[in-house]
């Protein structure tokens, strides 16, 4: 059945398969759909997968069994150029802002490095970055400082700003706030929501905080053992 | 003035350090607190506000362009007078210091035995073999179970919450008078936050340690601390016990602390905290504060004490 939404299908994932080993079951029969514009929350203990099922989730890993479905179109055995499409609308931040910037180029090259690699239009640049600027409410100095020059909220905003310039319908969030102080992660945590109002993009948010699950998320799922308990 | 003596410890009065580079940044300023005997006095506030340089300069251990001025008396002794020799003493003694990271605070080649041991060997001189089944010991109080084979084990085999307790262990080996415990309970998970907590209570119980705690986790501090220093921007903007900073805060940042909490509703601090080195003029608040008035873009506010706290607010005259 055709839907618009990123669904993940009774996924697997063992590491370590080999001719003489079993392999490590990481998460076993995983499954869930994020509809644009919502937020599926994901908690569990620290060592239980989580990111791993968010990284299969983007597109960066494959999953051992199962498949993620795409607004109904599967993700495993497609072309190159058709994967690279996902890749663009389905984006991830990392938990610490500051592995999320090279740190010997200026704010301003690392984020029109992505416009380039996205073949958006050189006069277009200008006008783009502005806007997301604006959406992130940061001055445009920031571009011609360096990440070390930048606190932890001003890189997290940018590493967002940065995913929004690709205009993804889909983001897996990983701990977006846990190396963030509390009050800035509140104000991480209502641009998030602002930024999702306004582009009904969909979230997946991994956290391993139970109180902001609750603040972000509609549903919500508890992976323990290696499998996911959907709690409403 | 004896029994004056005898009950602080610790005493920090106006310390103002600066780094000098190509442009000199005052990091901290008019820094005034003190500790008295086992009593944890926490200092909160956002990233980059100063609360390790502050634990840095009380444990000399700040980088060579750095400038101190002000006084850190301990037990009666002026530390900023001391040299490296005499500091070396006092370092792990007298006073010891938990890091923030503790995968990064243990040396990763030596094994858990040898590090808690070496205290023992530096300070008293003891013999390695002593040494070892006194740090066996040790961990038996932290409440490891298999004590004698932890000695064995190096630190990337262990948790993030062991090696914190591993450290723990080694900083309270010797009785420290003052233990400082900088972000203890960054990137720990919640089971291993509580372990923690209980860990330093029992020490503040049993050992009489008097701790200078730094977090900016809130939840943590209200726990642990009987009172509390609010910085911000290199500052202490409000100083006052534990209960009373969390039931009634007096400054408009304390307030805004507060009601970023998850119990609060997230409600963020508009704006960002100003760089060090171009702090604002006037109350370094006065740009996200929201009861600013026209005398606080103009004029510095000081600290003032009232009815047993302190505060750096106009609104409070």
């Amino acid at each position: 059945m055709f839907s618009i939404s990123l669904r993940a299908d009774h996924l697997s994932k063992t590491y370590g398969t080999g001719l003489l080993s079993r392999g490590r079951c990481i998460f076993r029969e995983v499954s869930f759909e994020i509809k644009p514009g919502t937020t599926f929350g994901l908690m569990g203990p620290s060592g239980e997968g989580k990111t791993t099922l968010g990284r299969v989730i983007a597109g960066i890993e494959k999953p051992t069994e199962g498949t993620v479905y795409y607004n109904g179109s599967p993700l495993s055995g497609i072309k190159k150029t058709v994967h690279a499409a996902f890749r663009r609308r389905v984006q991830i931040m990392f938990q610490d802002p500051s592995d999320a910037f090279n740190p010997r180029k200026t704010i301003g090259n690392s984020v029109s490095e992505v416009l380039a690699l996205f073949k958006v239009l050189g006069t277009e640049h200008a006008s783009k970055t502005r806007e997301m600027l604006m959406t992130i409410g940061l001055p445009e100095e920031v571009f011609f400082r360096y990440p070390s020059q930048l606190s932890g909220g001003q890189l997290q905003r940018l590493a967002l700003g940065r995913i929004l310039l690709l205009e993804p319908e889909y983001i897996v969030l990983d701990e977006p706030t846990s190396a963030l102080d509390v009050s800035v992660q509140a104000q991480i945590l209502h641009m998030l929501k602002k930024v999702q109002a306004e582009k009904n993009i969909g979230y997946l948010l991994i956290s391993h905080d139970e109180v902001v699950i609750r603040f972000m998320s509609e549903s919500c799922g508890l992976l323990e053992n290696g499998r996911l308990k959907i709690i409403n | 003035m004896k029994s004056h003596a005898s009950s602080t410890l610790l005493e920090v009065r106006d310390l103002e350090v600066s780094f000098q580079g190509i442009e000199t940044v005052t990091v901290l300023s008019g820094i005034s607190f003190s500790i008295r005997e086992s009593e944890t006095l926490a200092l909160v506030g956002e990233t980059g506000c100063g609360k390790s340089v502050v634990a840095h300069t009380i444990m000399h251990l700040l980088p060579p362009e750095s400038r101190v001025k002000g006084a850190v008396e301990f037990k009666g002794k002026n530390l900023l007078g001391l040299n490296e020799k005499e500091m070396t003493k006092i370092r792990g003694k007298e006073i010891a210091i938990i890091f923030q990271d503790p995968s990064l605070a243990l040396n990763p080649v030596y094994s858990i035995g040898h590090q808690l041991a070496e205290p023992l060997r530096v300070h008293q001189k003891e013999k390695k073999k002593a040494a070892l089944s006194r740090a066996a010991i040790a961990l038996k109080c932290m409440s490891f179970e298999n004590f004698s084979e932890c000695i064995n084990y190096y630190p990337s085999w262990c948790s993030g919450g062991m090696n914190q307790r591993f450290l723990i262990a080694a900083s309270t080996m010797l009785n420290p008078a003052l233990l400082i415990a900088d972000e203890p309970s960054k990137g720990l998970d919640k089971k291993c936050v509580a372990e923690l907590e209980t860990e330093l209570k029992k020490l503040k119980v049993e050992r009489k340690t008097s701790l200078l705690l730094i977090s900016h986790d809130l939840g943590f501090v209200q726990r642990l601390a009987n009172r509390i220093a609010v910085m911000y921007a290199g500052e202490i903007i409000e100083l006052a016990d534990s209960s009373s900073v969390f039931e009634k805060p007096l400054h408009p940042y304390t307030r805004g602390l507060l009601n970023s909490l998850p119990e609060k509703g997230f409600i963020p601090i508009p704006g960002f905290s100003p760089p060090l080195n171009s702090p604002p003029l006037g109350c370094r608040f006065h740009p996200r504060c929201p009861l600013r008035e026209k005398y606080c873009i103009q004029v510095h506010p000081e600290l003032k004490e009232i009815d047993g706290r302190a505060v750096r607010c106009f609104l409070y005259p």
